[in-house]
């Protein structure tokens, strides 16, 4: 009797896990939400944007970073425009299930006008099926993944990006590893998160493509002892390529790979780009955005950051989030305009793809969005890390 | 075969590290048969201790003394520290617990748990805190040592392994040649009837508390050397910890040593010779087969009772 049980426990739980398992065979689409919240016609006073990024945990320097930039921009456009929209500030923890608690939070609230962010792209995955039934302009500064805009998972009409994707970043890093570092071997190590496997798996193509050797290893986002995963980096590798979220575990790594004496080139994709945090002489960043303390069209918003934020140094993903708030607040004022003072959340997401910016803080002037809700003609620049832990870009 | 040494050596300073936090987890349990959850955090307040040190010093780069005396007042200042910190979380968390139901110390360990990491991310920040000790010296720390063919044993790893295995000799000599040690083993083992031979229970416990979280200290800092101290770095240790403690057997302290020294190595094969992704699955199948196979670990012993 007791042997039947056990044994039908066993099949239970067998049963059980086969189920987890199938469910995670595919990617797990989250479902629509039951009944679609619509937002009524609130008065332009009382307009909100609601930035949502990861301010604690090992992702916060990112979220930090944009939050100064989004509070700055409000700050700056309202006064321009002479508009009066406020910011909430919402703390995804880099967990996509908080980040899904925080749209539905924001959908509830009636003057919540656009959403700048999620910052990652999980994020954005998890808050697609509220914030598209809302009809809530969600407008990121850092989320790269490719399949939020191009290919069949793609998250809502309601979801627009200022940066590049990294269908672009994998194929570009990977053509500066070809053309300019002359690479033949590359080692790649993602850290299972999905920004990193994608961005791992599309750089992976186009070195295979060229002709380029490549190894892949893999390590949790926990571990921050890599030894012997460095031991195995064999030594004709010419590039050691990470895809990772988080800058000082890119230079723990760098670290221990000059600790073992491999001599390997370091590269790290967008979210390692962090001066104060990965320093490592002679590895290389890539990165959605330019130096904009480069672009003379931004000296007088740059002094007005740094007066607004003493101590603080202009990073790479500040200036992405005030381009995004600006263009919020640039639709939430062509709304208010149509809507004789009065805006909603379906007038606001129609104005976005229509706004323009004729000095744009990441150069030039803002064109607009591509048909994919992607910036028209981005791209990816590659710095150098050099011995004072500034980065210079080389491509 | 060449990586296998390595290999073996990247494992030993993993494992060092750990089973420093292990040895706080089995004196603890080894007395009050309490799993102290809040053991990881003290070893991640022993990190940012370190940090704020070297800070004070001038930092990695211009150090107002020499980086070796450096190292060793980074050491102190954070064991003495974690010490306090231990006698306190003791003192106000543990001890007015001491005859409740077990449960209620157990969540009052989780408590302090949550406490101290999120007071570490509130005055401290979410950035991760780098001990830049590769500027140490021009990357003494890093770039000397043994450097044998394929085989780089840096001094830091040196420094690393030698100060464990001191650390954990002179706790087996204070437990084993010394009256305290005496006494805390007679309390290990019949708490009731140690009190009644005389010996001071209290003064036990908080001398357990304060050895277990000065070594916790000492391997915040030794990690934090070749990582970095950030807020939430103490719940991944401590659960590392607390497999090695478990491995070894809980409650015994020669068991948490080869216990962490066994789940360093086993980590840093996992890692060289499959993937990174498969170390924490094997780790943790482990502590469940060690569980299923051997509840009492490698070196406990059975909990006799007469009846």
């Amino acid at each position: 009797m007791k042997r039947r049980t056990g044994l039908f426990a066993l099949l239970v739980a067998l049963a059980a896990l086969a189920v987890v398992a199938a469910a995670y065979a595919k990617p797990a689409k989250q479902a629509a939400p039951v009944a679609a919240v619509r937002s009524a016609a609130v008065p332009c006073s009382k307009a909100k944007i609601a930035i949502m990024a990861p301010l604690t945990g090992d992702a916060g320097f990112l979220g930090v970073e944009q939050l100064s930039w989004a509070k700055y921009a409000i700050t700056v456009q309202n006064k321009l425009l002479g508009t009066k929209i406020g910011l909430y500030q919402g703390d995804t923890q880099l967990d996509p299930a908080l980040a899904s608690t925080l749209a539905q939070r924001y959908v509830s609230d009636p003057k919540t006008m656009a959403i700048i962010g999620p910052s990652t792209s999980g994020a954005v995955v998890a808050t697609g099926p509220t914030l598209s039934a809302a009809k809530l302009a969600a407008i990121s500064p850092s989320a790269t993944r490719v399949s939020l805009t191009i290919g069949g998972d793609t998250v809502g009409n309601h979801f627009y990006r200022v940066v590049p994707h990294d269908g672009i970043q994998g194929p570009s890093d990977a053509a500066y590893m070809v053309n300019k570092l002359k690479a033949k071997k590359v080692y790649i190590v993602d850290d299972q998160e999905t920004y990193s496997t994608g961005l791992a798996d599309t750089a992976t193509v186009a070195l295979k493509a060229k002709g380029v050797t490549v190894i892949r290893d893999s390590v949790s986002q926990t571990v921050t002892d890599f030894s012997s995963i460095v031991t195995k980096v064999p030594g004709d590798t010419d590039v050691v390529f990470l895809p990772w979220q988080q800058p000082p575990r890119a230079q723990i790594f760098a670290q221990q790979m000059a600790e073992q004496g491999k001599k390997a080139k370091i590269f790290g994709s967008d979210g390692t780009n962090d001066p104060g945090k990965f320093k490592f002489k002679g590895a290389l960043v890539s990165n959605f955005a330019p130096d904009i303390t480069g672009i003379a069209q931004d000296k007088a918003l740059i002094a007005g950051w740094l007066k607004a934020n003493p101590g603080d140094k202009v990073g790479s993903f500040g200036p992405p989030t005030y381009g995004a708030t600006q263009i919020a607040m640039l639709a939430i004022k062509a709304a208010c305009d149509a809507g004789g003072g009065k805006v909603t959340r379906a007038a606001v997401l129609a104005q976005v793809p229509k706004v323009r910016v004729k000095q744009w803080i990441l150069g030039d002037s803002w064109g607009g969005f591509s048909a994919t809700h992607d910036p028209v003609g981005a791209k990816f620049y590659i710095f150098e890390i050099q011995a004072d832990g500034s980065y210079k870009l080389v491509g | 075969m060449s990586n296998l040494v390595q290999f073996l050596v990247n494992g030993l300073t993993l494992g060092s590290v750990y089973a420093l936090v292990a040895l706080g987890y089995s004196m603890v349990y080894g007395i009050l048969k309490l799993l102290n959850f809040a053991h990881g955090d003290v070893y991640m307040i022993g990190a940012y201790i370190g940090f704020g040190v070297l800070t004070a010093m001038g930092g990695a780069q211009n150090p107002a003394i020499s980086i070796w005396l450096v190292l060793v007042v980074m050491f102190v200042v954070a064991m003495v520290g974690c010490a306090g910190l231990g006698v306190a979380i003791e003192r106000f968390a543990y001890r007015p617990l001491r005859n409740a139901p077990r449960i209620a110390p157990l969540i009052s360990a989780l408590g302090v748990s949550f406490f101290l990491e999120y007071s570490a991310q509130l005055l401290f920040g979410a950035s991760h805190r780098q001990y830049d000790a590769f500027s140490f010296g021009g990357g003494a720390l890093f770039f000397k040592g043994i450097n044998w063919g394929p085989l780089h044993v840096p001094l830091l790893r040196i420094i690393i392994i030698v100060s464990a295995f001191a650390l954990m000799i002179a706790l087996m000599l204070l437990v084993n040649r010394t009256r305290i040690g005496k006494a805390m083993r007679a309390t290990s083992y019949d708490r009731e009837a140690a009190s009644m031979m005389g010996i001071d229970v209290d003064r036990v416990i908080t001398i357990t508390f304060i050895i277990g979280s000065a070594l916790a200290g000492a391997a915040g800092v030794m990690f934090a050397l070749r990582a970095d101290a950030s807020p939430l770095m103490g719940f991944n240790a401590g659960l590392k910890g607390f497999t090695a403690a478990v491995i070894g057997g809980i409650g015994s302290i020669p068991g948490a040593m080869l216990g962490g020294l066994l789940l360093g190595l086993f980590e840093a094969l996992t890692q060289g010779y499959l993937s990174g992704r498969w170390s924490d699955l094997f780790v943790f199948a482990i502590l469940i087969v060690m569980m299923i196979v051997r509840p009492t670990g490698l070196l406990g012993k059975a909990d006799i009772k007469k009846v």
